[in-house]
């Protein structure tokens, strides 16, 4: 009678010399899969690209992955100091949205009193079409924590952004499960950089460039990259512009990066 | 008589001070009680001397007399029994409830309201409170005229002239009575008799649509009322799928053992007669009534409804021009977090016509569909926009070398920002055409007329958009919004 022990099927992961063998490629996606425990989502719908190559290939699935949660925080100018702003931030936030097409985008913020600043639709209109936004204002964090996590579960929803200062944890990781189980991306925007929450997927940390000609440029860092493939540096960081002619984003090159660079530009222009 | 005489005479006299806000109270919560056999209930009018001190008492004087509730149970007696039988018995009930709280009262059925009025106050036998139909003439020919809800000076008129009984002026020729005494007394006495109608205004407008749950013995545990909730809507539903309408505002109310009446409403912000998203709502609200020491009553009602032929979860519609909110549940997600976070709070973004930037981004109801491509179109016509808007424009430093050059440096919130990069000026004046309420003093705060933007880039790569008042010679500079 033959012994059945529990290894008998599962592949030798080890040789005799105890260095790794490769898996199989289905079952490393089966891995990652459990791992990321999405299982629900139908695969090659999990990701929406950005359209840069240089980021999409660091990214799980070749793009942004609808079931999850991810965070855009506004860092720090290139001189060090605290931002005056988070329009940058808020401007890279609106393009992440702009790719999840069809359906409402459910955007929860808090009023700050006297010195509110709300996005301001006419700017928005280029990433998408502010029609398609249904705004909630919450007075206290539970209360935007809440409505995000409703509009998580409504099918009608695609996607879903909270503007907050707080960084709860126990918050955190019920927008992911919430969006894990439905499949709609969770964003939060935040306007100083916040500490550091585990279960987010894709942590950007986004701050206005010098620009050429006063258009949308940004320094975005991904700082947290879950699934998705670590990238040589020790932080991704590109400069990218937005362009309203091409209509979007695209890298500017190293070269022309820095106060060298505009000199460079200078001298080409 | 002062009150000194009345002790003397009476040592162990029982006093206490009139409250008449205290009495009017009571008259409510006993008018909110009643809602409970009709939802047309009015405070007597005439009583309204209980509510305000000073005010002389009317015909009958004094509180008791002229404290009264009105009751229109036209259509409301077949719950009790058949035609007249359920009628007086309806009466019973309300006297016999009443009379468990401690309540004495003399309730009175009748045509017409004055004749009611009447029998109330002024009937000698118990079996006349009950009039029956057509019988106000001949109940009330034996009244006092007092029954007439008449002033003083009149009834001492009356009185003089020896006419005592209401029926007395039946046979009095019309014209002279109303040249002596005025239109008053013919008024009355037609309304009380039925040819002149009498119509009773109700506290609150009475709902179109409304359904009753009595229970036999109190409940009070949550479960209970969502249960009885939930019937409560489905009966309601079938209402409103046969008249074809749907809800825009239900209100459930409790009505407690102890008399007492406890509301809540929900809101949607489109017809609704779906049963389950309802009573998703309500399980929302039902946390906050408080049953008390039981429920022995509960009333749904429609305060709210509009017309809708129930075509919903159709295909939205292609190339349609607007954009609602979807069937695909988003309109319910609006509804819910209205219904928690304020309807106010939960909005869409229209744009208006207007070059002024503060002006062009307006709040709509979520009902309110959304022109596809507007804000497109909007944004193609102006020059960059900023990605957030300051509500109120913030005044900054700035320094330039002449009063209409760019700014070279400005602060704000006591940071120096070192400008680098400028784009504009882009002059914007005031909506001249756009009426606006004279006489009004500005506020300090408000943005001046004429404004020259400038979108700025300073040393740290923070781009801002600043404006200067382009209507003083003054250079007063403001920051009114971030850019991306």
């Amino acid at each position: 009678m033959p012994a059945i022990s529990p290894n008998a099927s599962a592949p030798p992961v080890a040789n005799d010399r105890g260095t790794p063998l490769p898996l199989p490629a289905e079952l490393r996606e089966q891995v990652r899969r459990l791992e990321r425990g999405h299982s629900a989502q139908p695969a090659g719908q999990a990701a929406k690209p950005l359209g840069l190559p240089a980021i999409d290939a660091l990214l799980p699935d070749g793009g942004l992955l609808t079931s999850a949660l991810h965070e855009v925080e506004a860092g720090p100018a290139p001189s060090g100091r605290v931002a005056a702003h988070d329009g940058a931030a808020l401007g890279f936030t609106a393009f992440l949205m702009s790719r999840f097409s069809g359906g409402t985008l459910l955007w929860c913020r808090q009023r700050s009193g006297a010195f509110d600043a709300p996005p301001y639709a006419a700017a928005l209109s280029v990433w998408f079409d502010p029609a398609r936004l249904l705004m909630v204002t919450a007075r206290r964090e539970e209360d935007l924590f809440w409505a995000m996590e409703e509009g998580l579960r409504c099918p009608g929803i695609a996607a879903v952004l909270g503007e907050t200062r707080a960084a709860d944890p126990t918050a955190g990781r019920r927008l992911s499960l919430a969006a894990e189980k439905s499949g709609v991306p969770a964003l939060l925007l935040r306007p100083q950089p916040g500490p550091a929450q585990s279960v987010c997927a894709t942590r950007w940390r986004v701050a206005s460039a010098p620009s050429r000609e006063l258009g949308a440029r940004w320094r975005v860092e991904l700082r947290r990259n879950r699934f998705g493939t670590p990238s040589a540096a020790e932080i991704a960081s590109w400069l990218v512009e937005w362009s309203d002619e091409t209509h979007s984003l695209s890298l500017v090159p190293q070269a022309l990066d820095g106060p060298a660079g505009a000199d460079l530009e200078r001298l080409a222009g | 008589m002062r009150l000194a005489d009345a002790r003397t005479l009476v040592p162990d006299l029982v006093t206490t001070s009139v409250e008449p806000q205290a009495d009017r109270r009571l008259i409510e919560t006993l008018a909110s009680w009643c809602d409970r056999y009709t939802p047309w209930v009015a405070i007597d009018p005439l009583g309204s001397a209980i509510a305000e001190e000073g005010v002389e008492a009317c015909s009958a004087g004094g509180f008791g007399g002229d404290a009264g509730l009105l009751l229109d149970v036209t259509g409301c007696g077949h719950l009790f029994g058949k035609d007249e039988a359920g009628e007086r018995a309806l009466l019973a009930d309300l006297v016999e409830r009443l009379a468990k709280h401690d309540f004495t009262c003399r309730a009175a059925m009748a045509d017409t309201a004055g004749a009611a009025w009447a029998l109330a106050r002024y009937a000698e036998k118990q079996a006349d409170l009950f009039c029956p139909r057509n019988g106000q003439r001949a109940a009330l020919a034996a009244l006092p005229v007092d029954g007439l809800r008449l002033d003083k000076p009149i009834l001492e008129t009356f009185l003089k002239l020896g006419l005592r009984r209401i029926g007395d002026l039946y046979p009095l020729p019309r014209a002279p009575l109303a040249r002596r005494f005025g239109d008053l007394p013919l008024t009355r006495l037609d309304q009380a008799l039925g040819a002149l109608d009498e119509p009773i205004e109700p506290r609150r407008p009475p709902p179109a649509f409304r359904t009753r749950l009595a229970f036999a013995e109190p409940i009070g545990r949550p479960e209970d009322i969502a249960a009885a909730t939930s019937r409560l809507l489905a009966a309601l539903c079938t209402q409103f799928e046969q008249a074809s309408v749907g809800a825009r505002k239900l209100e459930i109310a409790l009505y407690r053992v102890d008399g007492s009446v406890d509301r809540t409403s929900i809101g949607t912000s489109r017809p609704n007669r779906d049963n389950p998203k309802l009573m998703k709502l309500f399980e929302e609200k039902l946390g906050e009534l408080d049953p008390g020491f039981g429920v022995e009553l509960m009333i749904l009602a429609a305060p709210e409804v509009e017309s809708w032929s129930g075509a919903q979860d159709a295909l939205p519609e292609t190339g349609a021009t607007t954009h609602p909110l979807g069937e695909d549940g988003t309109i319910d997600l609006a509804d819910r977090l209205a219904l928690r976070l304020g309807a106010e709070n939960v909005v869409r973004l229209a744009p208006r016509d207007s070059h002024l930037p503060e002006r062009v981004q307006v709040t709509a109801p979520v009902s309110q569909p959304v022109p596809e491509g507007a804000w497109a179109r909007l944004a193609s016509m102006k020059g960059a926009r900023p990605t957030r808007l300051l509500q109120r424009p913030e005044p900054v430093d700035v320094l330039a070398l002449l009063p209409d050059d760019p700014p070279r440096q400005f602060q704000w919130r006591r940071h120096a920002h070192k400008v680098v990069k400028v784009e504009g000026p882009e002059r914007l004046a005031d909506e001249w055409w756009r009426p606006r309420p004279n006489g009004r003093v500005m506020p300090a705060n408000i943005i001046p007329p004429v404004r020259d933007y400038y979108r700025v880039e300073d040393d740290d790569g923070g781009r801002f958009w600043l404006f200067r008042d382009g209507s003083h010679n003054a250079a007063k500079w403001f920051l009114h919004g971030f850019c991306a």
